[in-house]
């Protein structure tokens, strides 16, 4: 960053075209049709593996059509967000060129609507249902608040798209585990659901925490941590599935539509780093 | 200058006079010929030209390993991929590191003797991590192939420069990570950069003074015989790049190196062809480079199945004579037996699930399976990008006749779309993903080399990247994902001992003896770990 301002200033002082940093600075690719072609591909080998071939959102990067962005969206933010990366979340910083990222930024900008999509529903209710009849607070934190079986909602809506998140409440066993990640990073499992039987008949039922090719960590709905090494149990069941009920059945549509919009709203982070 | 004043006499006292003692040469080149019989020391990546990586020490066998424990553990203090096959020399182990850093450390102890620490660039493409695989030796020299594209030749004793040329320019994405090859008075060296489009080859380095001897081009040049097997000038970018270490033959002088994929590795639309000779394996005169022979596995491959696989030099008997055969688990999922004589096909077989390809025909080309999807929109493939098995070793034990390979059984969603090339870029053409419905997994398996037929396999949770030992005493070791260093029998491939390190293991184990002791050394995270019965 201090490099990159260093550099900045002495292109200046050079008599050379100003670069990203000031707030006012625009795209000078904006439309440019060869910029938006060479943008995508240098998109698909630097962002796609994280925010999806299509920068619709994938595993660890959010959605980049939708025109809501969550650290700035003027072209001095994207460049600035590109460049530098974002501490504290996983978007690291970029060693590209300033053409290369004033392509992607080029690229981006023609996936995206120019009035930000509005998701429908209700925030509100999606929240009381969140909190009260969904039950979904049992297994979900949210801002400090909840239970540890699930994974921490607290800004889902910046890395999951609306529609990823109303199809993962229907039938949370579609894209179970699509990690990108090698084994032993991050969520290599998704909440999948696993029942040890140890040699006594004994069952325990919970969410993978960790497998190796000795032994087994799961947590219970109790949040109890169990350990076994597999040589010591009858049996390890992989239930091939999410331990996150379907909630296609449980809500109507406009209750999922409300959870939907609560989800959405959660972005996480400080008013400061919203701005 | 006051200083070089008073400084000269006492240099020319104490040095100048005839220094009698000449630095002993610690690995001739006949030792390296025999290396596979001289378990004591391991002194070249596959312990021997062969490709065997097999250790005729017997005093860790199947009956005591359950109690091996670690020796010592060298702290590398370096993050990264530690992927490297340590040299052990007289009582020294030798290794490079990540970053390239290189060390020798006591063999008895794990304290370090010296260090090398080369300044690398900032700016420095090279597209999986800042790895390197190892040394070679030869007299008192250790020879280092570096990510700047550079060879360097280190004193054996010192750790000091006595040589560093460099190969190729690094800012368009040459760059080696392989440990080389020393074959007689050379050191073979081959280049990574398949996702750079460059033009891969294979350099031979005179080892005395660093001179480059010649140059093999992975990629035919205009006008000489493979070129019309890329269309107009995808050849120039067309990649095929030789970065891990290849086997060589004594008496034939035949080098052996794998080749990798044709750049872009998944968009064909502008290298209409075979490409050759991406995905192959090359035979070369030890002496000039000159291509005697060549195999293609996988022909326009938009796969990235790099043909790399280190190869294995087998005397078989076949039909009741005796056949010089080479062996390869390649990448594409097949197992293949080739004559290393004149490179004709014998055989292949599946070790790992093969979604594309029916059998290898007898002509030794595929015989194609219709894939349901395209490459624009998406194609689930099984073996994925980064194959049934990779540069990991595998391990021949000519007690058991079995070749034990680590294998991935894991599949990718390919996708893949026409990218502009620019020098020193990323020249991919796309990206792959792990389709959600198959999980990936992997095993140690057992095959044998006259059949291909799986003899035995013992499970992972996940696809491994570390390779394989076998010794005298039955043993087989290797490592998973999940930070096992793990001891199987060669015969059953029942698991004999465990030990955690705390890290995915990236590498493959050699082993030396001191003293009487035999140790077991493989890296994993940024130590390494070296293994021993307690006294």
């Amino acid at each position: 960053m201090k490099m990159l301002m260093i550099a900045a200033s002495l292109a200046m002082a050079l008599g050379a075209s100003p670069t990203a940093n000031a707030q006012d600075v625009k795209d000078p690719l904006a439309g440019d049709p060869n910029a938006i072609v060479e943008g995508a591909s240098q998109f698909r080998t630097d962002c796609a593996l994280c925010h999806g071939l299509r920068a619709r959102g994938g595993s660890r990067g959010p959605d980049l059509t939708r025109g809501i962005w969550n650290h700035g969206g003027s072209d001095a933010d994207l460049f600035h967000t590109i460049t530098t990366g974002i501490p504290g979340t996983l978007m690291p910083a970029n060693d590209l060129s300033d053409g290369e990222t004033w392509e992607i930024i080029a690229y981006l900008r023609s996936l995206t609507p120019s009035t930000p999509q509005k998701v429908p529903g209700d925030p509100g209710a999606g929240e009381k249902l969140f909190r009260g009849d969904g039950n979904c607070w049992l297994c979900h934190m949210v801002n400090g608040k909840g239970g540890r079986v699930g994974p921490d909602l607290s800004r889902v809506g910046s890395r999951r798209s609306p529609e990823f998140l109303a199809q993962k409440l229907r039938d949370p066993n579609k894209n179970l585990a699509p990690t990108l990640m090698d084994p032993g990073k991050e969520w290599p499992y998704d909440s999948e659901a696993v029942t040890v039987i140890t040699r006594d008949g004994k069952t325990i039922r919970g969410v993978l925490r960790n497998e190796d090719t000795f032994s087994i960590q799961l947590m219970d709905t109790q949040e109890d941590l169990h350990s076994f090494m597999k040589k010591d149990l009858r049996d390890v069941v992989h239930e091939g599935k999410s331990i996150m009920p379907p909630f296609g059945d449980v809500l109507d549509d406009r209750q999922l539509q409300d959870v939907v919009a609560y989800l959405d709203s959660l972005r996480g982070g400080t008013a400061e780093e919203k701005k | 200058m006051n200083t070089r004043l008073l400084l000269l006499p006492l240099f020319v006292a104490f040095v100048w006079p005839a220094n009698p003692r000449i630095a002993r040469a610690q690995v001739s080149y006949d030792q390296l010929v025999q290396a596979g019989h001289q378990p004591e020391n391991w002194l070249t990546y596959s312990g021997d030209y062969a490709g065997h990586r097999f250790s005729e020490l017997k005093q860790i066998d199947v009956n005591n390993v359950a109690r091996l424990a670690p020796a010592w553990v060298f702290q590398t203090q370096v993050a990264g991929k530690f992927e490297t096959t340590p040299l052990a020399i007289n009582g020294v182990v030798y290794f490079t590191g990540p970053d390239d850093h290189g060390y020798a450390v006591d063999a008895r102890t794990g304290r370090a003797v010296w260090r090398y620490e080369r300044r690398l660039p900032a700016r420095l493409p090279a597209c999986c991590g800042h790895v390197n695989r190892g040394f070679a030796a030869l007299n008192d020299k250790l020879f280092m192939a570096t990510l700047d594209a550079h060879v360097v030749a280190l004193d054996m004793k010192t750790g000091n420069v006595v040589w560093d040329v460099e190969a190729a320019d690094y800012k368009v994405g040459h760059t080696f990570t392989l440990a080389p090859l020393v074959v007689k008075d050379k050191v073979i060296v081959g280049v990574s950069g398949g996702e750079y489009g460059i033009r891969g080859f294979i350099d031979a380095y005179d080892a005395e003074t660093g001179k480059r001897a010649w140059r093999f081009y992975t990629i035919p040049g205009a006008h000489e015989p493979g070129n019309e097997t890329w269309a107009g000038d995808s050849w120039t970018r067309g990649g095929a790049p030789a970065w891990v270490t290849g086997s060589f033959d004594p008496p034939l002088n035949l080098i052996y190196w794998g080749t990798g994929n044709p750049a872009p590795s998944d968009d064909t639309s502008e290298r209409a062809g075979d490409n050759l000779y991406s995905n192959s394996l090359v035979a070369l005169d030890a002496d000039t480079g000159k291509l005697k022979w060549h195999f293609q596995f996988t022909p326009a491959d938009q796969n990235d199945w790099d043909a790399t696989e280190v190869p294995v030099l087998l005397d078989l008997k076949i039909d009741g004579a005796v056949r010089k055969v080479l062996a390869q688990a390649n990448r594409n999922g097949f197992f293949y037996l080739l004559d290393r004589t004149n490179g004709k096909f014998l055989l292949a077989k599946p070790y790992a699930k093969i979604t594309w390809a029916k059998e290898i025909g007898a002509d030794g080309r595929p015989r194609l399976l219709p894939v349901s999807g395209t490459m624009k929109d998406g194609m689930v493939v099984c073996p994925g990008a980064a194959g049934a098995t990779n540069w990991m070793s595998p391990s021949f034990s000519p007690q058991t006749g079995l070749l034990y390979v680590a294998t991935r059984e894991q599949c990718d969603l390919f996708t893949a779309a026409p990218q502009p090339f620019h020098p020193g870029h990323p020249y991919i053409g796309s990206v792959y993903f792990k389709p959600a419905e198959e999980k990936p997994w992997g095993a140690m398996r057992a095959l044998d080399p006259l059949t291909g037929k799986i003899q035995w396999e013992f499970k992972y949770v996940s696809a491994p990247w570390a390779g394989a030992l076998s010794t005298a005493g039955g043993v087989v070791f290797s490592g998973d994902m999940e930070g096992y260093v793990i001891a199987f029998d060669a015969v059953t491939g029942k698991d004999l001992w465990h030990f955690q390190t705390g890290s995915p293991i990236y590498t493959s184990p050699m082993s030396f003896a001191l003293d009487g002791k035999q140790y077991v050394v493989i890296a994993s995270g940024g130590a390494l770990f070296a293994f021993a019965l307690p006294d």
